[in-house]
């Protein structure tokens, strides 16, 4: 009798978890707004970042002067582009604003006609103005001469050194590559335990990073025939040099998988002494919650090589347009909200190096960078690259390509072969493009 | 049931104790040699179960200690062992962050597609069970053997288009999808060694044939049950691709909600080993005080014919 009596509970208890579930089911089911014209939710999907965290933080105020409602989903860097090859390869109209990275997937997602036209939008509002905006990052948000999004957060790389260790060598910040090897040679003697010089080693993480000193070398990833530049004279001087600094000064047994999160750790434990690095990054090195050098980081411009010091400048971020969407004028709206001079000038006081050329120059907009990081910013803008790996459709494959020679310079392989290696399976790619 | 199918018979019993049989002698000679080898045997025992344990303890022990740290000591060689604890993750994670929301919605998810996929595979294993039914069964299998990933796409274009997506439903429903092949294979192997006789002897007694399932069958499969229903909920709990695509802003479950520590330019480890010290407590614990019933359904008929 027991027993019938504890599976008749135990069904009557499934019976009604599954009522209830299937009413949570569709509560929930029916809650998700529909995608109707114009409907008065506007779904945004965005990266964790802290130009999110400022936006979310003013999305009462667009509420209230719109009247429309905000639905925002945030995911990680890798999550939200593992959800838009889902969602917009199936066509969705659920997502209407969504943030992107313009040098990684852009071209891919303007191929596949995933993101709106916005030509017309931009210049329909004079006040906002479109013409404000710094050249090379609209360039890479611009397709076939269509403007397919609005850069929000951009990006250059800068030289992270440590002042005492700078001031103990008696040596001046490097102003050229020279120079940097030099330092990095002289800090690593005086200083037990401490790199000279550390940066990324990993096959794809490094490529953005080595980028700039492959453009002060002279070189690009792609010439000016539209050829494959990895085998160059200049691409394999930059080769050898960048893996050559890491090889000789770089941290003992310096493991070739680093990105940025694990060079950083090795700068901020105090572990070396110069660093090259995306500026966007530098509050990692300057808080003291994170960093246990915050006191004595110091920030310069790349040092110049053969050709001079050549930084990437790039929007690592822009908001655009689902094709899809039913909502695109709304969702016009509040990108138009969210890059206005005023938000910009905020999220970049917050840390987030903006596009806008009117909130560079205005002395609020820099009042909480470090000077030192403001002037580098300024003169890595003027001579900037506005690309920092190669511009193709199947960036990570390439990316992989043309990254492993910097692992082959490191390991203290042949780098030149590698680099030639490298230059035939990135024409391969180049080709399959065309 | 399990006693005697775990206790030998009183013939094996009384031999034990020990009755020859003719041959018995000619093993004797192989007892003082085993007694030679006991020395090393121990150490090589405790040696490899050291090493074993260390190999699979090693990251949880990482994850509770950098769980404590803040971000500068996690990076901090000298201070791996011996360090000022904080609880500042701790309180980021449930407190600013009210992880109770994630934490409700992946025990909710959990929770029905296991209850769910318990009604409706396990009469359906019973089914393929008793009447041979081994066409279906691969059907059934079918969903196990496709790629998840693969799925994704098509799932999510129907899904979005009966306006499902974001919704607990097609959570709960994705996950069925795979827990759904797993009850229906490991109950039909327990029901394949229950004895058709008792419920012959029910149906004798005057019981219908769901009668006697419900009466005679089913209680004697609360192992298995309890194993399939515990191994589903594992499943559910830890699943991140499914409920990545097809969750919305309110209804993330745990793993995919971790993600919210990782950012573009800075990464929270202390946050983030602190939510994943909150992920898999519950499910350590679970299985802990579970294991023995998912061993025992695991290996429920075996051994059959």
């Amino acid at each position: 009798m027991k027993r019938h009596s504890a599976v008749r509970v135990a069904a009557m208890a499934a019976a009604a978890l599954m009522a209830a579930g299937a009413l949570a089911s569709c509560g929930s089911g029916s809650g998700t707004p529909a995608a109707d014209k114009e409907s008065k939710t506007l779904r945004v999907t965005l990266a964790n970042h802290v130009w999110t965290d400022t936006v979310k933080s003013r999305l009462p105020e667009f509420e209230k002067q719109t009247g429309l409602k905000v639905e925002l989903s945030q995911y990680g860097e890798d999550q939200l582009s593992d959800q838009y090859n889902v969602k917009l390869n199936a066509g969705t109209s659920e997502i209407d604003v969504m943030m992107y990275r313009p040098l990684q997937e852009g071209k891919l997602f303007a191929k596949n006609a995933y993101l709106a036209d916005l030509s017309d939008d931009v210049k329909t509002n004079k006040e906002w103005g479109w013409a404000d905006f710094q050249s090379g990052p609209v360039l890479a948000t611009t397709y076939k001469e269509k403007v397919v999004g609005v850069p929000i957060i951009t990006e250059q790389e800068v030289l992270y050194y440590r002042k005492d260790l700078l001031k103990k060598a008696g040596l001046e910040v490097p102003k050229t590559m020279v120079e940097l090897e030099a330092a990095a040679k002289v800090i690593k003697a005086q200083n037990p335990g401490v790199a000279g010089f550390v940066a990324r080693t990993g096959k794809s993480a490094a490529v953005t990073q080595f980028s700039s000193f492959l453009y002060s070398f002279g070189g690009d990833f792609i010439d000016e025939s539209g050829k494959s530049g990895v085998s160059s004279d200049a691409a394999k001087k930059a080769y050898a040099f960048y893996g050559g600094l890491i090889r000789n000064y770089g941290p003992a047994n310096v493991s070739t998988d680093m990105s940025w999160p694990e060079a950083m750790a090795i700068f901020t434990q105090g572990k070396a002494g110069l660093y090259t690095e995306a500026d966007s990054l530098y509050k990692n090195a300057t808080d003291p919650v994170k960093s246990k050098v915050a006191k004595s980081v110091g920030f310069a411009p790349l040092p110049a090589g053969s050709s001079g010091s050549k930084a990437y400048n790039i929007p690592s971020w822009a908001l655009g347009v689902n094709e899809a969407s039913a909502n695109q004028a709304n969702a016009w709206k509040f990108i138009e909200w969210a890059t206005s001079k005023a938000m910009t000038l905020e999220i970049q006081k917050a840390g987030v190096p903006g596009a806008r050329t009117s909130v560079w120059s205005n002395p609020a907009g820099i009042s909480t960078y470090p000077a030192d990081l403001a002037a580098t910013i300024a003169a890595s803008t003027k001579n900037g690259v506005g690309h920092d790996r190669p511009l193709v459709i199947k960036v990570p494959e390439s990316r992989d390509i043309v990254g492993n020679p910097i692992v082959v310079a490191i390991t203290g392989g042949d780098s030149g072969a590698a680099a030639d290696a490298a230059g035939a399976a990135f024409q391969k790619v180049l080709d399959a493009e065309k | 049931m399990t006693d005697t199918a775990t206790t030998p018979p009183a013939a094996d019993r009384t031999m034990a104790k020990g009755t020859r049989r003719p041959g018995q002698p000619l093993q004797r000679p192989t007892l003082p040699r085993r007694r030679r080898k006991q020395p090393a045997y121990p150490v090589f025992r405790v040696v490899v179960l050291t090493l074993t344990v260390l190999l699979f303890i090693a990251p949880l022990v990482w994850m509770v200690v950098a769980s404590l740290k803040t971000n500068v000591d996690i990076y901090d060689p000298d201070k791996t062992f011996f360090f000022t604890p904080t609880l500042d993750n701790y309180a980021n994670v449930l407190g600013r962050n009210n992880y109770f929301v994630f934490i409700f919605n992946s025990f909710w998810v959990a929770l029905c597609s296991t209850v769910f996929s318990l009604i409706l595979g396990v009469p359906a294993a019973y089914a393929m069970s008793r009447f041979t039914m081994h066409r279906s069964a691969m059907v059934v299998l079918m969903a196990r053997i496709i790629p998840g990933v693969s799925l994704l796409v098509p799932w999510y274009f129907i899904f979005a288009n009966l306006r499902l997506v974001g919704g607990f439903g097609v959570l709960i429903l994705s996950h069925m999808f795979v827990a759904l092949p797993l009850i229906v294979y490991l109950m039909m192997s327990f029901f394949d060694s229950l004895p058709t006789e008792l419920e012959d002897a029910a149906q004798v007694d005057g019981l219908t044939p769901i009668g006697a399932f419900l009466r005679i069958t089913l209680p004697l499969s609360v192992p298995g049950l309890a194993t399939a229903g515990i191994l589903s909920f594992i499943f559910s709990w830890n699943n991140f691709m499914f409920a990545l695509v097809l969750s919305g802003a309110n209804t993330k479950t745990l793993p995919v909600a971790i993600f919210n520590f990782v950012s573009y330019a800075s990464i929270d480890w202390g946050s983030l080993m602190s939510a994943a010290v909150i992920v898999t407590v519950p499910i350590m614990v679970i299985a802990l005080f579970t294991q023995k019933y998912v061993v025992s359904g695991l290996t429920a008929g075996a051994t059959k014919g």
